[in-house]
Parts: C-alpha cells; structure tokens; sequence
C-alpha cells in the first residue's frame, strides 16, 4: 500500500486492493464541482441539497430560490429589440392581428413593464415640478416628494390591481386561465407607454389641451387593451363582453385623469395656501358678481325696454 | 507489522516529519498582505486607502479602461460623493426640514443605486451588487462638480425668471451629465452582452438624469 517513499500508491497488497472506495455520505460543501461522481447522487436528498456555487462548471441549473437571484432571471429574458417591438406594439391597436399573440405570448417580461411605470413616476414628477418653477418665484421653490410618492402609489396600483381584477374574472368567467397573471401584468405594464410623451406634454398649461391629451392617449392605449382581450371575451355573453371591455376603457381613462389632477394639484399645492383661497373666492366673488350683473342688467333692460 | 508499512514507521522512529506548506489558496497580493497590514501604523493604512480611493475619482473623471475599479471596490468614495452632494442640495431649508432634505436625495441615490443594480443583475450581468454601487457612485464626481459650479454661481443676483444665468447653469448640470453618462458607459456597458446593452444603460440614464435634475432646480440657499 504504501511506496518506498512513502507516498499511497494504487498497488497495494493488502485485502483492500483494487477498491476504490467512493465516499458518499458527505455534505454537499464539500463537493468537487469537477468530480464527476457527484451526479450518482441520489436525487431524492434535493429538497434538502445547498445549491452550487455559481462558478460550479456542471452546475443544476433549475436548483434555484426565491431569495436567490436566478430565480427572478427567467422573468428577464429580453432583448432591447423585443422591448422597443412591445412598446412600439402598444400604441397601435389593430383590429386584425393581437400583438399579445405575436409578441408577448412566448415570452411575458417584467423588465418593460417596471421600467415603462417608473419612467412615467419620473416624467410626472419632474414635468409637475416645471409647472412647479415657473409658478413661483425663485426662492420659494422647493422639489416635493410627497406628491411623487403619491402618484407612484397610484400607478403601481394601477399596474398589479387591474391584472389582478381580469385575471379573476376570466377564471371565473371562463373556468380556464386563458392570460397568466405575468402576461396580464405584461400587457398592462406596456400600456402605460403612451402616457409618457403626453406626461411631457401636460406642462403646456391650456386646459382643453390637457383633457384633450388625456382622452385621447387612454383611448388609444385602452384600445390596445381592449383588442386583445375581444377575442377571448367575445364567446361570452354579448352584454356582459361589451360592459366588461367598457370597464377596462374606463378605468384606464380613470387612472389618467386622476394623474393629470394630481397634476393640477401639485401646481396649485405649493403656492402658499393662504393665496389659493384668495385665488378661489376672487374668483367666486368675480364669476358671483359677473353673473348678477349680468342677470341685473337682463332684468333691467326689459323693463328698460 | 506489515513490511510494506515499514519504510512508514522507520521514518517515524527518527522523530514525526514536520510538513509544512500554506493551507490558503493561491490568492493575489492584496489577500496575502491582509494580514500583514494589522501591524502597520495607522497614517500608512489611511495614505493607502486614501490613494486608492483618489487613484478611482481619477478613473472617474477620465475614463479609461481598466480594471481597478470594478476589482478593488470600495464604498469610501460613494459616500463621499453622496453625502457632499446632498449637503450642497440642501436649499430654503427651515430647522426642522433640513434632515429631511438630506435624507431624501440620500435615499434616492441609495434606492437608485439598489435598483440599478439588481436590474443588471436580472439581465444577466456578470457584476456583484458592490461593485456595480463603486462605479455608480465614482461616476458622480462630474455631477457634484457642477453643483458646485451651480452654488458658486448662485450668488450672483439675477432678477428675471430665465436669465442667462439660468442657461448656463442649465448647461454646466447637461454637459456633467453627459460626462457622467460617459464614464459609466465605459465601465458598466461592457459588462452586458451587446444585445441587452440598452436596457442596462436606460435605467443608469435615468438614476443620473434624476440627479442632475435636482442639482439644477436647487434653489438659493438662504
């Protein structure tokens, strides 16, 4: 067994020659990731197996956690040119082919929804603080976080509530899931794209403007919503279909009108409050006096006349 | 006893064979002085650390390849950046509102360097969550620049709403944040496989855009 050198040799000449004897009740730290024996392990101890290190050659790749990041990875297989497809896909309802079939059904991604809903965050407070800035004089300025945390709230509610709500309701409905909830949370995170330029655009201050941008830009993308839910929906009950794709339209309509509210507040909301309720019983008292001299003068000229 | 066991103990009969060798894996130079560096006297340790963290605000601001700040990361200079440029932001601040003035564009550069990171984790990047904070935060140094620019140049009167003074600080914020963008392009673009560029880049452009977006709305401090 042992050489002249003392050094373990193969040969030995003892009763143990020519075994090799494999250890296989050891704990998976010390594992070889080269060692080839190590997959004659029994698979039933996996529940109770520590994952490999990521450097592990021959690593399982579907052995991963919740808290660990791999496990998220798989919600993130995307390309830029798939996400800017999707986004471009969400503003442009067509009747005929649903860019949900095309584009979205093989592989639903969280990384263009979530950036689509924070960039609006983004665009909302910084276009609300512009409005801000040229309201007040320069040394009264200041950045308010409470109304941005506010409208973040809001849309990301928006985002996780409403798939939720379809989600239910089609497996109600239909006794089937036909749209994942990652698909649905998909669907809904990209819709919120449109609403990014017009954000920008809601600085301008003219008042038909605003309402205008915001009806127009959540019929459009309510559109794309409700395009590719009509296929589904349809082989129901033609009332309950129509009411239910009206629900949809109207709350996306809901979510961008409270957002450009929210809007007029944080330009209302920071000039001195003092001055917002001089502002309003100006205006009241100037409306209430224009209207009673108008009335005075109607009923004064008749008998003027 | 068995004969071939004999060469084994005849050794051992002349005293036990003393092996020596070092148990600790090949590692590089900074490891293998770790130890050594608890005996040295306390000015070599901060002129060493004090080197290293200078040595990367000049990776910072020229940008050139190389791999020291991604490797040898460290925090010091992040927080650093960090906490100066929140102190400059603070503006109109009335006793009770200063803190949370402070902690506010202190979470946002926390929340943002967070969220910047565990996306390009997601994407597949081949970065650690602090190496990836190190190069966001070293890549601010041209941004806190121009808010010191921004101060200074803030004293001088101006009566107007947009005056050419607001233009020029305007473009002193936008040219540091290109530069910004620049540096960290350099550094954490190359990270990502060339197709999935984009999308680890869009988020660092909008942590930054958002920074720099507070230095040129910061007010005259009273």
């Amino acid at each position: 067994m042992f050489s002249n050198d003392g050094f373990l040799t193969g040969k030995a000449s003892s009763s143990n020659s020519g075994q090799t004897h494999v250890f296989t009740s050891f704990p998976n730290s010390a594992v070889d990731p080269e060692d080839e024996h190590f997959g004659d392990q029994s698979s039933d101890t996996d529940k109770l197996v520590l994952p490999l290190p990521a450097t592990a050659a021959d690593a399982k790749p579907e052995q991963s956690y919740v808290w660990q990041i791999e496990y998220y990875q798989k919600y993130f297989q995307i390309d830029t040119q798939q996400v800017l497809e999707r986004l471009a896909a969400s503003v442009t309802p067509r009747p005929n082919k649903s860019y949900f079939d095309s584009t979205i059904r093989q592989n639903p991604d969280l990384y263009g929804p979530f950036w689509v809903c924070v960039t609006f965050i983004v665009t909302v407070g910084i276009s609300g603080n512009i409005v801000n800035y040229f309201h007040l004089p320069d040394a009264e300025f200041q950045i308010d976080f409470s109304r941005i945390t506010l409208s973040a709230i809001l849309v990301c509610l928006y985002w996780w509530l409403m798939p939720t709500f379809i989600y239910f309701f089609f497996r109600w409905r239909l006794n089937r899931i036909e749209y994942t909830f990652l698909e649905l949370l998909c669907l809904y995170g990209y819709s919120l794209a449109i609403f990014i330029p017009v954000s920008v655009l809601w600085i301008i201050p003219i008042n038909w403007l605003q309402w205008t941008l915001t009806f127009i830009a959540s019929l459009v993308s309510g559109s794309v919503l409700v395009v590719t839910f009509w296929p589904t929906i349809n082989s129901d009950h033609k009332r309950l279909s129509a009411i239910s794709m009206l629900v949809v339209l109207l709350a996306h309509l809901l979510m961008a009108v409270c957002i450009m509210f929210v809007f007029f507040h944080i330009s209302d909301s920071n000039i001195n409050p003092k001055s917002v309720t001089t502002l309003a019983t100006t205006t009241l008292s100037s409306t209430s006096t224009l209207t009673a001299t108008t009335i005075s003068t109607t009923t004064v000229t008749p008998k003027a006349v | 006893m068995d004969t071939d066991q004999a060469p084994f103990l005849t050794t051992s009969t002349q005293g036990i064979d003393m092996i020596e060798g070092d148990i600790t894996l090949p590692s590089n130079r900074t490891n293998s002085n770790e130890l050594s560096t608890l005996d040295e006297p306390v000015l070599d340790t901060i002129k060493r650390d004090l080197g290293a963290v200078l040595r990367k605000f000049g990776y910072a601001v020229v940008p050139r390849h190389s791999s020291t700040l991604l490797q040898q990361w460290d925090l010091w200079g992040p927080l650093i950046l960090v906490t100066t440029l929140a102190i400059l932001l603070q503006s109109n601040a009335t006793k009770s509102s200063a803190g949370a003035q402070f902690a506010e564009v202190f979470t946002l550069m926390l929340i943002g360097s967070i969220a910047v990171t565990v996306n390009s984790q997601l994407l597949g990047g081949k970065i650690s969550f602090f190496q990836s904070v190190c190069v966001l935060g070293y890549c601010l140094l041209p941004l806190l620049l121009s808010a010191f620019v921004n101060n200074i140049l803030l004293y001088i009167p101006t009566k107007s709403t947009i005056s050419i003074l607001h233009i020029i600080r305007f473009l002193v914020v936008m040219a540091a944040y290109a530069w910004t963008m620049y540096a960290s392009v350099q550094f954490l673009g190359k990270t990502q496989q060339p197709n999935r560029r984009m999308l680890v880049l869009y988020p660092i452009f909008l942590f930054y855009f958002l920074i720099a977006w507070l230095i040129i709305l910061h007010a005259h401090p009273k």
